[in-house]
């Protein structure tokens, strides 16, 4: 059954992984058929349009769709002028006329590329390749489609078989080769880009075949190698070659965005649609990144602007729908609020309407510490305002961040705004999202100090290591999956730890490779001292490689350096690591007794846990079901000291830590159960009796404007007791010498309860205090 | 303190309750509470439990001979019918019927039946009960799954009916009755803190906590109680404290009416409140609130000699 081209590209999303960014982007234009097809009247079309004659170019192909041709050529001329569903139309009327014909099949597929639905193009390339099993334009197009997901292996060998067979088209060889060196280019192995790309000059030149591709190419090695006196000239080439080749820009641009250079991919992206108006695909790409550099509506109206010019786009309806909500939904907070001297605020939190009363107390406490304590470790003051996004909703969080929804990110840093989860993204205990504002704190101020020129793992590494070292629950945490891993020796050579994150070759590896990085720092700072780690950042500033940059600050090489964090890693974790078997079935021994309602057991195989691993606080540590064990086994004294033991070593069960805070009230250690629930704030805000609790103890401890920000956060949480909830808020106002405030809430409280006898005795007060 | 001595709080409830219950004089309240099949053991336990607790809440407010329940074997169709239709009988206009189902249902995409021994209670037995009773703002509480299916045959301004869900589709067994029944006896649901717990603050507080459990849990939540019909906020289920009134002060005894009197004058000023400038409302309020906790403060001074 023939496939249709369709619109309703929401039921493509779910097809297409984020890895489609790589050649997706660059569809969108019109690309040269590089001999694909050889019709004299098309390709005299085509030349006028890559001439820069696009008037006469639109006419051309409207005379293929108004005289004879066969249906094949007129479905490309309707292509190439936008009309792409007669294009199908007519290429399936040109497959039941010759259906022996591949090419005309291999067209379709394309078409379907550039539809972006991947599958369906799959499907018609395989079918060409049943008809011609050599055919080189089938081969590449398919491996196009494959690049839509992960399937590396497929995608090599459809290439190969480009390469192979000795009478692949030139052209056809050529977009093979382009495809490996923009892979190649992608994993940073820019030498070998060097190579491949001479060996397509070669090719190019041998077969007078166009040059714009390479050039564009050429541009984009320029620039990630640093070479920027030479990017500007290889784009001139290609213009010189197409005016109206777009991606002579947008190539360079999408290596400088995935390279994190934004703000220079944002020029070469306006520049390529300046070039190309009709690059929808840049436009796109133009608006992600003026979102990503908060230029919110130069972003929307470039997104805008592609969903205008193409409908297919799952990036781009995605991208539209969160717009929808991200403008009305979300509100900015500056701070200081006024600004200071030069008007200029630190921080923007910008939150959800319906979470900005509950969030921002902690939010501006967590990033204003955090700015504050990296300036001064990395010698970098901010020289913009700070943005933090938070999303409510995880899927708005990734298309925002990558364009498409379905991935596991918590947080993501652009430069000075980072966007990350809210915990009410994620339903559950194990989300900590103080530590991750932490973590996309510390990145604004590794890739900002670089330039945007910091290794990825760098970067990721220095987060980790400054959540365990400064941020909200300090202490080193390393999931027990990790720990296997290390037993296993999987952590990478220092030279090749971006790998881990770029190009995980396991499900594991990219948090394996987190917790690796976080170590390395770990490791720096304990031998060499945390200056070194500030001293080998700035040399990224220049583009020093991380083996020159370990070199030059360190004095070892990455191997004499990869040994001796492999003998740190023996040394602090080899107890543990030697007995890691023993730990796990101790662990697991403490679930079953749990499970079992077996306290006695859950005790005792909890104590051999903790014995082996005492600092392990992750959601399943052994502290937790020690501690309800002996509350079931009314061992009150244990069980306090169970869970004093766990908050001290860093753990963040909201629910464990709410009943450490509760014991504490009872002890009467007021200060104690202020700091427990100060730290239930960074894991689980949402919960409106700890606020309550919380403000009753700065009451007590006469500390009334904390008080109120407690009771205030309550009340925006909407609680059923809203006449308690308005009455706090009024005892806290009056606290602080405000009667007319008190007044207002009271009298709130008052119109709910009438009758409320503590909120009679305010107004009593107030009336006294008033006459 | 001496045994003739009440205290505040006990002071303040009897005013409250006699303030906030909506029945006449001469009203009375009758009270049926259907334990029905349980299916498993734990849902029998929990089950019987909940019934006893709605049994002694409300023996807080009427007689216990006025409360009937029905479970076990005894819990059938025939000892049911026989059962409400003696009571149409018994009751008269002003009197209210409170009819709570604690139990399984089922529901078959056309009719919801709640599970007794035997032959189950029809959607149609329902109606016609609820229909029996003499006057109107009847309570009927069904706790069961699928029990949202009765919404569209009993909804009735003039009657108040709770479901555990919103239709007759969502068939989990349901957490909803537990929570409801947990505020009969709760503080925390007493939101105008009057120590009376009226339906409309018992759903609120119970639907608040099953939209907590299932938060807690990380779920989508399988289940959401709906309510309908007039009066929930003026129908009292329970009283927190027991009712104790002093005639041993004739001075309290005044003062305690003087308070009754500001507390039917707020509620007068409350229901004409969008006649009202927000200004105008708040200062008379106030000025009825000051009174009110002025006279509080001295019946406090006087039951606290």
């Amino acid at each position: 059954m023939k496939a249709t081209l369709y619109k309703s590209i929401n039921r493509l999303a779910p097809l297409v992984a984020c890895s489609a960014i790589l050649f997706a982007a660059h569809t969108q234009a019109k690309e040269h058929l590089l001999g694909a097809l050889d019709n004299e009247t098309l390709l005299n079309c085509d030349n006028l349009y890559w001439s820069g004659q696009s008037l006469d170019a639109n006419a051309c192909y409207l005379s293929i769709v108004r005289t004879v041709h066969p249906p094949e050529i007129q479905a490309e001329a309707m292509w190439a002028l936008g009309d792409l569903y007669t294009a199908d139309e007519l290429l399936e009327q040109a497959a039941q006329l010759s259906p022996d014909n591949a090419m005309i099949l291999v067209r379709t597929g394309e078409l379907y590329n550039r539809t972006y639905q991947y599958q369906t193009a799959y499907n018609f390339f395989n079918q060409a390749l049943t008809l011609e099993p050599d055919n080189a334009w089938a081969h590449v197009g398919a491996a196009e489609a494959l690049s839509s997901g992960n399937n590396g292996e497929e995608i090599t060998a459809h290439l190969q078989a480009v390469e192979m067979y000795f009478a692949s088209p030139p052209g056809a060889r050529l977009r093979a080769m382009i495809m490996s060196i923009t892979s190649v280019m992608e994993r940073d192995l820019y030498d070998q880009a060097r190579e491949s790309l001479d060996q397509a000059w070669e090719l190019v030149e041998d077969e007078d075949l166009p040059h714009m591709q390479l050039n564009a190419l050429e541009a984009a090695l320029a620039f990630v190698t640093r070479r920027t006196y030479q990017v500007q000239t290889y784009i001139d080439e290609a213009l010189n070659e197409a005016p109206v080749y777009g991606d002579a820009y947008a190539i360079p641009a999408y290596f400088a965005s995935i390279t994190r250079r934004y703000a220079e991919a944002g020029e070469f992206y306006q520049k390529a649609v300046e070039v190309e108006p009709h690059h929808w695909a840049a436009h796109l790409e133009l608006g992600q990144n003026y979102l990503r550099l908060n230029q919110i509506t130069e972003g929307i109206r470039h997104v805008e602007t592609s969903y205008e010019g193409d409908g297919f786009n799952p990036k781009t309806l995605n991208m539209m729908r969160l717009l929808d909500t991200f403008t009305e939904n979300f509100v900015d907070l500056t701070f200081p609020n006024p600004p200071a001297g030069d008007g200029i605020p630190k921080l923007v939190l910008r939150l959800d309407r319906n979470e900005v009363d509950v969030l921002s107390p902690y939010a501006q406490e967590l990033a204003e510490s955090s700015m504050a304590i990296f300036e001064e470790r990395y010698n970098f003051p901010a020289k913009e305002p700070v943005i933090v996004e938070i999303f409510p909703n995880h899927e708005d969080f990734v298309v925002r961040s990558i364009g498409m929804p379905g991935v596991g990110i918590l947080g993501v840093t652009f430069g000075y705004l980072f966007a990350m989860d809210s915990p009410t993204g994620h339903p559950n205990e194990t989300y900590h999202w103080g530590t991750t504002l932490w973590h996309e704190m510390a990145h604004v101020y590794t890739v900002e100090a670089t330039e945007h020129g910091v290794p990825r793992w760098y970067s990721e590494g220095i987060s980790v290591y400054e959540e365990w070292n400064t941020g909200p629950i300090p202490g080193i945490k390393i999931p027990a999956y990790v720990l296997q891993f290390m037993a296993e020796d999987a952590f990478l050579p220092v030279a090749e730890l971006d790998n881990g994150f770029m190009r995980p070759t396991y499900d594991e590896q990219v948090i394996v490779s987190y917790m690796q990085a976080g170590l390395i720092f770990q490791f720096i700072s304990d031998e060499y001292g945390h200056d070194k780690i500030v001293d080998m950042l700035y040399l990224f500033v220049e583009g020093t490689d991380e083996v020159t940059a370990i070199e030059t600050t360190l004095n070892i090489s990455d191997r004499e350096f990869d040994r001796h964090f492999k003998q740190y890693i023996d040394i602090q974790f080899g107890p543990l690591l030697n007995n890691l078997q023993i730990w796990q079935q101790d662990l697991q021994a403490t679930a079953q007794a749990y499970g079992a309602g077996s306290w006695e057991e859950t005790i005792t195989a909890a104590n051999r846990a903790i014995f082996t691993y005492p600092e392990y606080v992750e959601q399943d540590s052994p502290y937790i079901a020690k501690a309800l064990a002996h509350a079931q086994l009314e061992q009150d004294e244990l069980k306090f000291e169970t869970l004093e033991t766990f908050w001290h070593l860093g753990g963040y069960s909201a629910r464990a830590l709410k009943e450490l805070a509760d014991e504490y009230i009872a002890r009467g250690q007021q200060t104690e159960a202020i700091a427990v629930f100060r730290d239930v704030h960074y894991a689980d805000p949402f919960d409106e009796e700890t606020h309550g609790k919380l403000g009753d103890l700065y009451i007590e401890l006469d500390q009334p404007e904390a008080a109120l920000q407690e009771y205030m956060v309550g009340l925006a949480l909407n609680p059923l007791d809203q006449a308690a909830a308005n009455y706090r808020v009024a005892s806290a106002y009056k606290a602080l010498n405000d009667p007319a405030q008190s007044m207002d809430y009271l009298m709130t409280a008052l119109d709910i309860a009438p009758q409320y006898r503590p909120a009679q005795q305010l107004l009593l007060e107030l009336s006294r205090a008033g006459n | 303190m001496g045994e003739n001595r009440i205290s505040r709080a006990t002071l303040i409830s009897c005013i409250l309750f006699l303030s906030g219950f909506s029945l006449s004089a001469h009203a009375e309240l009758y009270v049926t509470i259907v334990q029905g099949l349980a299916g498993e053991p734990a849902f029998g336990e929990n089950f019987h439990s909940q019934s006893q607790t709605i049994a002694d809440a409300s023996a807080s407010l009427t007689d216990a001979e006025k409360i009937t329940f029905f479970n076990g074997e005894n819990a059938t169709r025939e000892n049911l019918l026989s059962h409400f239709s003696e009571l149409s009988n018994t009751m008269n206009e002003d009197d209210r019927a409170a009819v709570y189902l604690i139990g399984h249902g089922s529901f078959d995409g056309e009719e919801y039946k709640f599970n007794i021994p035997g032959l189950d209670l029809t959607t149609d037995d329902l109606l016609n009960i609820m229909d029996s009773f003499p006057g109107q703002n009847h309570f009927l509480l069904n706790t069961s799954s699928t029990s949202g299916a009765l919404l569209e045959p009993l909804e009735n301004d003039n009657r108040i009916l709770i479901t555990a869900t919103r239709n007759g589709n969502e068939k989990n067994a349901t957490f909803f009755g537990e929570y409801f029944v947990e505020a009969l006896s709760s503080e925390d649901a007493d939101l105008n803190k009057n120590n009376n717990i009226s339906i409309e603050e018992a759903f609120a507080y119970a639907q608040r906590q099953v939209e907590e459990y299932f938060e807690s849990q990380g779920q989508l939540a399988t289940e959401h109680s709906e309510i309908a019909g007039n009066g929930a906020a003026q129908f009292t289920l329970a009283r927190l404290s027991p009712l104790v009134i002093s005639n041993e002060n004739p001075r309290v005894a005044e003062l305690q009416e003087q308070v009754l009197n500001i507390d039917r004058q707020i509620e007068s000023l409350q229901l004409r409140r969008t006649e009202l400038s927000n200004a105008d409302y708040i200062e008379q309020l106030q000025a009825l609130i000051l009174q009110s906790a002025r006279i509080n403060e001295e019946i406090d001074q006087l039951t606290s000699e």
